[in-house]
């Protein structure tokens, strides 16, 4: 939205608060002082480092420790070893966590909630063990310490000020990639693919190398403050470095703040890490662990009261303002569909001679689960320009044979072609949608805690990767879809018609050739119902082909050039509508032998 | 060297039942409420703390405290339940497991507040004893600790079979909703098994207390050795958590001779990730059951 590129309300916040944290450090020159403001950048920027993954992407990660004591250790053995300047063992020590990331990451992204929370628990012991292990690299559990003259370039100081500044240059750095990440299409697919994986995949985003890459910047951020550490410090030590407890730290300071949000992590850690360093003053040295009994006890507090974390309690406040309010950051004016629609996207029909072209073949496609055979040699061919509908009774294969097209699922036998080349060979899904084939779902997906407007957008980042064009392109759908009046709600909050029509807008702008409709007026009224088949005439007008299963008659009957009917896995039949709408077999399927004999 | 890995091999199967009875509690509550306790090596931890203060202050024999600990922890995995994971059942798994991470660090804290950092021990009547089966030698406490832990397997499985209370367990795991729908309160049923699942891990600490020290962190050594075996054995079935638990025994007793005594906890969590990617539903594991998550 536009208002958000005048104000970027995130990052004034985050900027007046660390500028004010670290002016009164300057002034009060109190060690202790000092030392909180230093611990609370450099947890901001770790919690923003985990954020990437663990608050976006949705990958609840409990091994960062893993990267976060890679980054030490590179660094202070490359001084050790070698005297190379900790400043070049900071991109080393990044380097180094980037590659674990990368071993680490295919792998542990392929298991789902605490599985993969517990692979990269796994992770990070396996490092701390291998750490204590080979003594003669590491020190062994004994540590390392770091003992040289202070100078820039070993990255050591006397006095506390050039870590204030460090600390704060790596928070404000980390910052602005998190922004940056946020409202880029990177941001946009990693919170898709958080909320609804699979929708994510049909909207075009690989999804596996989505999360590599968040992993991987997180990880060379998270090394980046292991670094600082040992600097700061001067020691470090596997026990601690590799530990749980890091990690649970770095996870719980978004989870405070506002996972998923930029400025999260950092209100996060203005909130935290000074609560903590008092209670440690205040309880540590008379009352062992109690400053971790109240941290727990806040932990348990914040999921039960606050899930969405401080931010998104706040921001939930926000949505109840009234309408006029959010109207006034919409750049488009309301349009309603009719004439309208043709100014915001105007009508481009398929060329007689190029509806002669077969758009979609399928060729024997066959699925079995199993045993039980859910299609089996389905002969399909769909002209461009079509508008082609498939019927059949409950449980004879319609969703599978989306599914299949779609990539969802492998074909048994047989191929699926679209525009002349193979496209049964391809998965995931996101390969196919590029291609140029969208769906919607039949039980409708959308990205719950997106806005409707960052519902469309994930779509058009799907062609169009620079934010300003995409977010032009997804409100012009929106529009065109009548949905302009909830650009700014967040998804859940739509009524069941308004949450179809945002899944034929998400699947619109990712400018498909091919439309695979699942079921889509189900559910309506009939006026509802007779918007929607207007919208997939206009759909058609420009230039889009549309392949819809449907169970109401009435829309598939008058929408459809031709229909073809399925029973059992099998295509019995393929016509006009008229000539389907009397024939015996199709009465059969449906009704039953008796209905045919007394049609008859 | 047949006697030397017989006797490695009887070390690592007297270990793995241990290893099992903790496990089997785990499985059980994340078989039922598809909730992951990252807080169960902590209900380890205050089983044998209490084993270690009966002890201590009125010198009941670890084997007796038994008719106390286990009450007490059914009654912990009550209450735990009903203030922590009530709220957050059917949440997404993120909350849950913050939530139970939160718990784990609030008793470990607690714990160290209350009794400090030492490490303590028990001494129960037979802790020095030593039985010898043909030529190999065992603690006698290591197989009391493994007999109870068959003992319990073997009665909690009977439980699930033939009662109807177990019977109704099994229900919800395979479908809460269909399980609702014939009658069964699936939140006594979640409560119930939590309980459960900490009184398991009850009768794990008063059998460790003779043979392990007790400090506050000792359940985070457990616990993580207990999610290895539960993947092994697949998340959600006790006999996988019993045989899960005897082979990671077995590898670790093997591992730490032929390889290194500190290397044998790297061993088996690669063992684990490797389970995890190959086959995460485990050797007896729904199929799909981590899909879930």
């Amino acid at each position: 939205m536009k208002w958000k590129r005048i104000f970027y309300p995130d990052l004034y916040i985050a900027l007046s608060l660390s500028g004010v944290a670290s002016v009164a450090a300057l002034f009060v020159r109190n060690e202790f002082f000092t030392n909180l403001v230093i611990w609370t950048f450099f947890y901001a920027s770790l919690g923003l480092s985990w954020n990437l993954i663990g608050g976006f992407a949705g990958q609840l990660s409990l091994g960062h420790a893993a990267f976060y004591g890679l980054g030490a250790y590179t660094s202070a053995l490359l001084f050790l070893h070698f005297q190379i300047s900790p400043w070049i063992g900071m991109l080393a020590g990044g380097a180094v966590a980037v590659l674990f990331a990368l071993i680490i990451g295919f792998p542990c992204f392929r298991l789902r909630g605490p599985f993969f929370t517990l692979s990269t628990i796994a992770s990070a012991e396996v490092l701390r063990i291998l750490a204590i292990y080979f003594k003669d690299l590491t020190g062994g559990s004994v540590g390392i310490q770091v003992n040289v003259s202070p100078s820039l370039a070993h990255f050591v100081f006397e006095s506390r000020i050039p870590y204030l500044f460090i600390a704060w240059g790596i928070l404000l750095g980390v910052l602005l990639l998190s922004l940056l990440v946020e409202r880029s299409w990177l941001g946009s697919s990693l919170i898709a693919l958080r909320e609804d994986p699979d929708a994510a995949e049909a909207l075009g985003i690989n999804t596996t190398w989505v999360k590599m890459v968040a992993l991987m910047i997180s990880a060379f951020f998270t090394a980046l403050a292991g670094v600082f550490y040992t600097q700061f410090v001067h020691f470090i030590e596997p026990y601690s470095e590799f530990s749980l407890e890091n990690s649970i730290q770095f996870a719980m300071i978004p989870m405070v703040g506002g996972m998923g949000t930029s400025i999260g992590p950092v209100i996060g850690s203005f909130i935290l890490t000074p609560l903590q360093e008092l209670i440690r003053a205040w309880l540590g040295g008379r009352f062992l662990g109690l400053h971790w009994v109240a941290y727990g006890l806040v932990l348990i507090l914040v999921v039960i009261f606050m899930p969405q974390g401080l931010v998104g309690f706040l921001r939930a406040r926000r949505i109840c303002l009234p309408e006029g309010w959010r109207r006034l950051f919409l750049p488009l004016a309301p349009a309603r569909v009719g004439r309208e629609m043709d100014r915001l996207i105007p009508p481009s029909p398929v060329s007689s001679s190029a509806q002669e072209e077969i758009l979609l073949e399928c060729k024997g496609v066959t699925k079995d689960f199993g045993g039980l055979v859910a299609l089996s040699g389905v002969d399909l061919k769909i002209r461009r320009g079509e508008i082609f509908g498939l019927i059949g009774p409950n449980g004879a294969g319609k969703t599978t044979l989306f599914n299949l097209i779609a990539g969802f699922h492998r074909l048994s036998s047989g191929s699926i072609y679209f525009g002349g080349q193979e496209i049964s060979g391809l998965r995931p899904p996101h390969q196919v949608c590029r291609r140029g084939i969208a769906r919607t779902f039949q039980v409708v997906k959308p990205f719950g805690h997106m806005s409707v407007l960052e519902n469309v957008m994930v779509g058009a980042f799907c062609r169009e990767k620079d934010p300003r064009i995409a977010e032009e392109e997804a409100l012009k759908i929106i529009a065109f879809t009548g949905l302009e009046d909830h650009a700014t709600l967040p998804a859940h909050c739509l009524t069941i018609a308004d949450r179809k029509r945002l899944e034929f807008a998400r699947a619109l702008a990712t400018k498909p050739d091919l439309l695979l409709l699942d079921e889509v007026v189900a559910g309506l009224n009939r006026v509802e119902a007779e918007q929607v088949e207007e919208m997939i005439r206009s759909i058609r007008a420009r230039g889009i082909t549309v392949f819809l299963i449907e169970h109401v008659m009435q829309s598939v009957m008058s929408l459809s050039d031709r229909i073809a009917i399925l029973h059992h896995g099998e295509k019995i039949m393929e016509g006009r509508p008229a000539e389907v709408a009397c024939d015996p077999k199709v009465i059969q399927a449906y009704l039953g032998e008796e209905y045919v004999l007394a049609c008859s | 060297m047949a006697s030397v890995l017989g006797q490695l091999i009887l070390n690592g199967v007297l270990l793995g039942g241990i290893y099992s009875l903790i496990s089997i509690g785990l499985t059980l509550i994340f078989g039922v409420t598809r909730i992951v306790n990252f807080a169960h090596g902590e209900f380890l931890m205050l089983a044998m703390y209490i084993t270690f203060w009966l002890n201590s202050l009125q010198g009941i024999d670890p084997y007796l405290s038994f008719v106390v600990v286990v009450p007490l922890l059914f009654v912990a995995g009550l209450v735990a339940h009903r203030l922590v994971i009530h709220p957050i059942l059917g949440a997404p798994s993120y909350m849950q497991i913050f939530i139970t991470v939160g718990l784990s660090v609030m008793l470990q804290n607690l714990a160290l507040f209350l009794w400090k950092a030492d490490f303590r021990s028990v001494d129960s009547f037979c802790s020095s004893s030593t039985v010898k089966i043909v030529a190999l030698l065992c603690g006698a406490p290591k197989l009391i600790a493994f007999a109870a832990s068959a003992l319990t397997t073997a009665a909690l499985h009977l439980f699930l079979k033939k009662t109807y209370l177990g019977k109704a367990i099994r229900a919800v795991v395979q479908d809460r909703e269909a399980a609702q729908l014939m009658g069964i309160d699936i939140h006594r049923i979640y409560l119930l098994t939590f309980g459960l699942g900490c009184a398991c891990v009850g009768v794990a600490g008063t059998l460790m207390a003779p043979i392990y020290t007790v400090f506050p962190t000792v359940g985070v050594y457990f616990v993580l050795t207990a999610f290895v075996v539960v993947v092994l054995g697949g998340l959600g079935s006790l006999p996988g958590a019993f045989l899960g638990g005897l082979v990671i025994g077995v590898v670790e007793s093997l591992a730490g001779f032929f390889v290194s005594p500190q290397l044998k906890e790297a061993i088996y969590f690669l063992i684990f990730l490797a389970v995890l990617l190959v086959r995460p539903s485990g050797l007896f594991g729904q199929i799909g059951a981590e899909e879930l998550g």
